[in-house]
């Protein structure tokens, strides 16, 4: 079964009015207001508050009375190990993307609702209610922000000038093993003026929200490593649509599945040739190889 | 002399809303041919549009207020500008420029004016996100003209404690040197789970707006060095309106002047707890590796 671009832009529609007419209203009524009430998962700084839970029980039913044929994979209801991505129409979702942004009150929230097929991410819907942005594209139909249609200017790509966007992420722990100390060294390498000396980088604390930027050509790149299909399906999607291109996180990675965990978006704009050199040049700063 | 500072927070407003505002969101993005400073500032970019913003502020503050000095980022002469006991403006026409160059959606005109040496009016605009965020010493804060319980606010947050703070870092343009040093070093221990370990850090690209969102009370604190008086001039009025409080980035200094060039930001907290606010401030400080200096 391959969808037809007139089904894609079906489910690109259903995804836009799911967010604006019931979850968007959600995820602002309750933003800052569950300080106390999370449930700690990895070292207690990724937070996941029962709302989350409900959002995508919400979002995974009214999916499914459209859609009842299709999978169906979830932040909160993936299981490591056994949820795989297969061929299939599948639904990938984060109910709240920058759960620390939502506890704080931080506007950088988000729900990112993503369709693979193939294996491939062929839909997706980003909403950010608090700056009341919504990016959305579907696969050969072209990128949106807020129905109007993303033309990123057009413009060199090169390290040097580029503003990228980097987050610290859950993982803090010292030493050789994890992937903290890489992460850091990449980030003092990239700002170094003896190393890449980039023009700055940002952190919103949402990786949905940095891809749609990195998309809209607000932002260069994005580089990170730990995040899951769920976080990045959706901005993908429109990430493609407005002539990005993404890449993985580690040097060499042209090609690389949803669930890779480490990914380098970079923004349209410019010709192929450039995102490959802004790529290379990109890699030659990453100190080691993240490890998921 | 007597002034009314509420209106000339609203004169502020104004002139933010109606005049500076329309100019920086139909040029965000559009000044790709810009220059690159040059030394330490390299990174940091200057446009023609920030140039003819500071004109027109300049023009239109001394036109209603003849007597006031000023201070704009673009007018300024090291070693020569001094802010003074008389009452004076210190602006910043774009904050954030390599987010306006850039067009990422946070750049932002800051208003600030100092009496003694006091920050007693703020005036924040971002017209991307249409947000515009004032003050006037004794008057408290309003967002988008309506007024802000920051009490409430506050209230939802909980208690101040590092471990559980969204920090707000930016590693500035100058990137070689011992302040650079210094930056990596101290966001690596307050990220580490064996020192800080803070919940997350955000960096916008703009004091001033960073200084606004800790105000509305979207992030807790804000560690920064090398910005000048016209980065934090409106934010630490409208910060200390709602309970905040502006300190040195380096330990110890507990009492710093407005161009201090560097600066730790902090929430206020429930019911005015200073001493958690304190407490804040040096288990921050203790994750500071090195010290931040600047001519």
């Amino acid at each position: 079964m391959v969808l037809t671009m007139q089904e894609l832009k079906n489910v690109e529609n259903t995804f836009t009015e799911l967010l604006l007419r019931k979850i968007g209203p959600l995820v602002k009524s309750h933003t800052g207001t569950n300080f106390r009430s999370y449930d700690d998962k990895s070292n207690g700084v990724d937070l996941v508050t029962v709302l989350d839970k409900n959002i995508e029980s919400i979002i995974k039913a009214e999916l499914a009375g459209k859609y009842p044929n299709f999978k169906f994979i979830g932040e909160e209801s993936y299981v490591e190990g056994v949820t795989k991505i297969s061929n299939d129409p599948t639904f990938i979702v984060d109910p709240i993307d920058g759960t620390t942004n939502f506890i704080h009150g931080y506007p950088f929230s988000c729900t990112s609702l993503g369709l693979a097929e193939m294996g491939k991410p062929v839909v997706g819907a980003v909403f950010n209610p608090h700056l009341n942005q919504l990016f959305h594209a579907s696969k050969g139909n072209g990128a949106f922000l807020n129905n109007q249609e993303i033309e990123v200017t057009e413009r060199t790509l090169i390290l040097q000038k580029s503003l990228i966007a980097l987050e610290g992420g859950s993982e803090r722990t010292e030493g050789s093993q994890g992937n903290f100390d890489k992460k850091i060294d990449t980030y003092r390498n990239l700002l170094s003026e003896s190393g890449a000396f980039v023009h700055g980088f940002r952190s919103v604390g949402s990786a949905a929200m940095n891809i749609c930027y990195v998309a809209s050509g607000m932002l260069d790149a994005y580089w990170e490593g730990g995040c899951w299909a769920w976080d990045v399906c959706a901005g993908w999607c429109i990430l493609e649509e407005a002539g990005g291109r993404m890449a993985g996180g580690n040097p060499k990675e042209w090609v690389i599945p949803l669930d890779g965990r480490c990914y380098l978006a970079i923004r349209g704009g410019c010709e192929s040739m450039e995102q490959k050199q802004f790529a290379e040049s990109f890699w030659s700063y990453v100190a080691g190889r993240l490890e998921y | 002399m007597t002034v009314d500072l509420a209106s000339i927070e609203k004169f502020l407003c104004d002139l933010a809303t109606e005049k500076v505002g329309p100019i920086i969101k139909s040029k965000s993005g559009t000044q790709q041919d810009y220059d690159l400073k040059t030394g330490s500032r390299r990174v940091d970019i200057v446009t023609a549009v920030d140039k003819q913003v500071e004109k027109l502020i300049w023009e239109s503050a001394k036109a209603q207020y003849p007597n006031f000095r000023f201070i704009g980022e673009e007018s300024y002469v090291k070693g020569e500008t001094v802010i003074t006991n008389d009452p004076t403006f210190i602006i910043d026409p774009i904050d954030g420029t390599t987010n306006f160059v850039h067009d990422f959606p946070f750049s932002c005109t800051s208003l600030g004016l100092t009496i003694n040496k006091e920050p007693v009016v703020g005036v924040i605009y971002d017209p991307h996100i249409n947000l515009l965020i004032s003050a006037s010493k004794g008057n408290g804060v309003r967002v988008n003209k309506k007024e802000f319980d920051y009490k409430s606010k506050l209230a939802s947050m909980g208690p101040l404690t590092l471990n559980k703070s969204v920090v707000a870092l930016q590693p500035g343009s100058a990137r070689e040197g011992k302040n650079f040093k210094t930056k990596m070093a101290t966001y690596e221990k307050l990220l580490s789970c064996d020192y800080g370990f803070v919940h997350g850090f955000r960096n916008l690209g703009s004091s001033a707006m960073t200084m606004a969102y800790i105000a509305m009370g979207y992030l807790d604190s804000y560690w920064d060095g090398g910005c000048y008086s016209w980065d934090v001039c409106a934010g630490w009025c409208i910060l200390k309106e709602v309970g905040g409080r502006v300190v040195g980035a380096n330990p110890g200094e507990w009492d710093i002047g407005v161009d201090n060039r560097s600066y730790l930001a902090v929430r206020g907290t429930v019911n005015n707890e200073t001493d958690e606010q304190t407490k804040y401030i040096t288990d921050f400080w203790s994750c500071v590796d090195g010290q931040l200096k600047y001519d």
